[in-house]
């Protein structure tokens, strides 16, 4: 567990002072504070408006943050060859891997909770009363990124290219908000290789959509075992990807 | 009469590692090593001389269990690759050290530290620091430092947990002649306090004058292993056994004058 921790703390320590980082970061604050725009055009929906574009602004920034981070995490160590001088001590492949993913993942989130404290500001001074509902939302998407990380992290690990593990990656993102209208088009499909695709699509893909606490904003009674249940999905969806991951890991020669 | 029996410090046995390519469903295979076998006993420097191209760095990656081999074993102290904890007996220091840039000298060392199980890691990396001249440098991060500097990095932290073995890949290369004899002399210094070198170079003056024993490869195959006894007292021996050796084994044509 120390070696983790070690590893986790430089990776993040690595990850913050890296400027493509902060500058995504920073990137996401400006599209956050933009979102006055379009909500300045929604009229009584003004509110609404900002509380959904900013969230989802800041999720997609995140999550471009982690795609290229995790991609990266393995496939550019291999190149640079920088990962010499850490197999090369008494670490195991699946410590240097889980700790590279753990630091990553604290440096995302941490990119996401300002995101998230410039977009509180931007609300509150709009006159939106803060609802605690706001920080499930936050912490949600957290979880999606963790889930799309330790996807990364394994696209990365198989296809041994980054631009091709990026787009996988980002079809799979894509895939994964369509879930239930993939499946509900197989169910309707005729023939075998559609409904296994939207048999394959729904039951492989994790299903992003479940992350989207803003879609039920208005939904009461949301709360409570339906998060237990959505975070027990990520953590089981990211531990799957992740073990695949270690398993690529450990066959990979240097 | 007693027989104490001194473990060599790396073996390796047979040693071959032939790697495969694919693509398109075509397999294409090339050897790096075939059937290398050679002891390092405790406390010799010894080297690994041959062209580019000969099998050096693929050798030395399989003995850190970078590469996984073909066929044949290596065994470190006894302790038979692939086995993580016998890492904390080496240090390693390749042909060019890479590191995370944004880190500063004392973060990457600390980090190197505690990943090898060093106690008081603090302490030890300003003696480190402080041991290869840029104690003054340790705040300072890893992406401001000069091609020269980054080099004593990776010196440092090959030294860092006080390995018995050191294995070291072209140490010399692209050093300047004063570096060069730094280094000479700190890998002589280092074999006095009882380490075991594995170096792998190409520049024949410099192994001649340290190394104990001396392994030629060409073409991934191990052609002969020499003593310093039989180089020593002929000037330009080791030369000229070594052009003898691998003559005609480089893949390009030679340079005609």
């Amino acid at each position: 567990m120390k070696k983790i921790f070690s590893i986790a703390y430089y990776t993040f320590v690595e990850s913050i002072r890296n400027r493509i980082f902060y500058i995504l970061v920073l990137f996401g604050v400006v599209v956050v504070g933009a979102s006055l725009l379009l909500a300045a055009l929604g009229g009584q929906q003004s509110q609404r408006i900002l509380l959904d574009v900013g969230l989802g602004a800041m999720e997609f920034f995140a999550l471009l943050t982690v795609v290229f981070a995790a991609v990266t995490l393995v496939l550019e160590e291999m190149e640079s060859k920088t990962i010499y001088l850490v197999l090369t001590r008494p670490v195991s492949r699946s410590v240097y891997l889980t700790g590279r993913f753990v630091g990553l993942l604290f440096a995302v989130y941490c990119g996401l909770a300002l995101m998230s404290v410039a977009h509180l500001a931007l609300l509150l001074l709009n006159g939106w009363i803060f609802v605690p509902r706001y920080l499930v939302a936050v912490a949600l998407s957290a979880g999606k990124i963790t889930v799309i990380g330790s996807l990364a992290v394994f696209c990365s690990l198989f296809s041994s290219s980054a631009v091709s593990s990026v787009s996988f990656t980002v079809f799979l993102w894509v895939l994964g908000h369509f879930s239930e209208e993939i499946r509900f088009l197989g169910g309707k499909a005729h023939g075998f290789v559609p409904r296994a695709f939207a048999w394959a699509v729904y039951y492989l893909v994790p299903n992003l959509q479940y992350f989207n606490l803003r879609d039920f904003w208005g939904v009461p009674g949301i709360i409570g075992g339906w998060i237990v249940a959505v975070v027990a999905y990520g953590v089981l969806y990211s531990a799957f990807f992740l073990a695949l991951s270690l398993w690529l890991f450990k066959r990979k020669e240097f | 009469m007693i027989h104490t029996l001194i473990m060599n410090a790396i073996e390796a046995v047979q040693l071959t590692k032939i790697y495969e390519k694919q693509h398109l469903g075509k397999i294409s295979r090339t050897t790096g090593v075939r059937e290398v076998s050679f002891a390092v006993a405790q406390g010799e420097i010894f080297g690994l001389l041959g062209l580019n191209g000969s099998g050096k760095t693929t050798t030395i990656k399989l003995l850190l269990a970078l590469l996984r081999p073909t066929a044949g074993e290596v065994r470190i102290l006894g302790a038979k690759l692939p086995d993580t904890g016998i890492l904390k007996k080496i240090g390693y220091l390749p042909e060019v050290s890479c590191f995370y840039r944004y880190l500063t000298a004392g973060e990457i060392l600390s980090f190197y530290g505690r990943l090898s199980e060093i106690d008081r890691v603090g302490e030890r990396v300003e003696a480190i620091l402080e041991m290869v001249g840029l104690a003054a440098w340790k705040d300072k991060r890893l992406a401001d430092f000069s091609k020269g500097m980054l080099q004593r990095i990776g010196l440092a932290q090959s030294l860092l947990h006080d390995p018995d073995i050191l294995i070291y890949d072209e140490p010399v290369s692209g050093l300047d002649p004063l570096a060069v004899q730094e280094m000479r002399n700190l890998l002589l210094k280092l074999k006095a306090d009882g380490k075991t070198i594995f170096l792998s170079s190409h520049l024949i003056s410099e192994v001649e004058r340290i190394c104990d024993r001396v392994a030629i490869l060409a073409k991934g195959s191990l052609v002969r292993i020499i003593e310093q006894k039989e180089w020593s007292s002929k000037d330009g021996e080791l030369e000229r056994v070594f052009i003898g050796d691998v003559a005609g084994s480089s893949e390009m044509g030679r340079i005609r004058v």
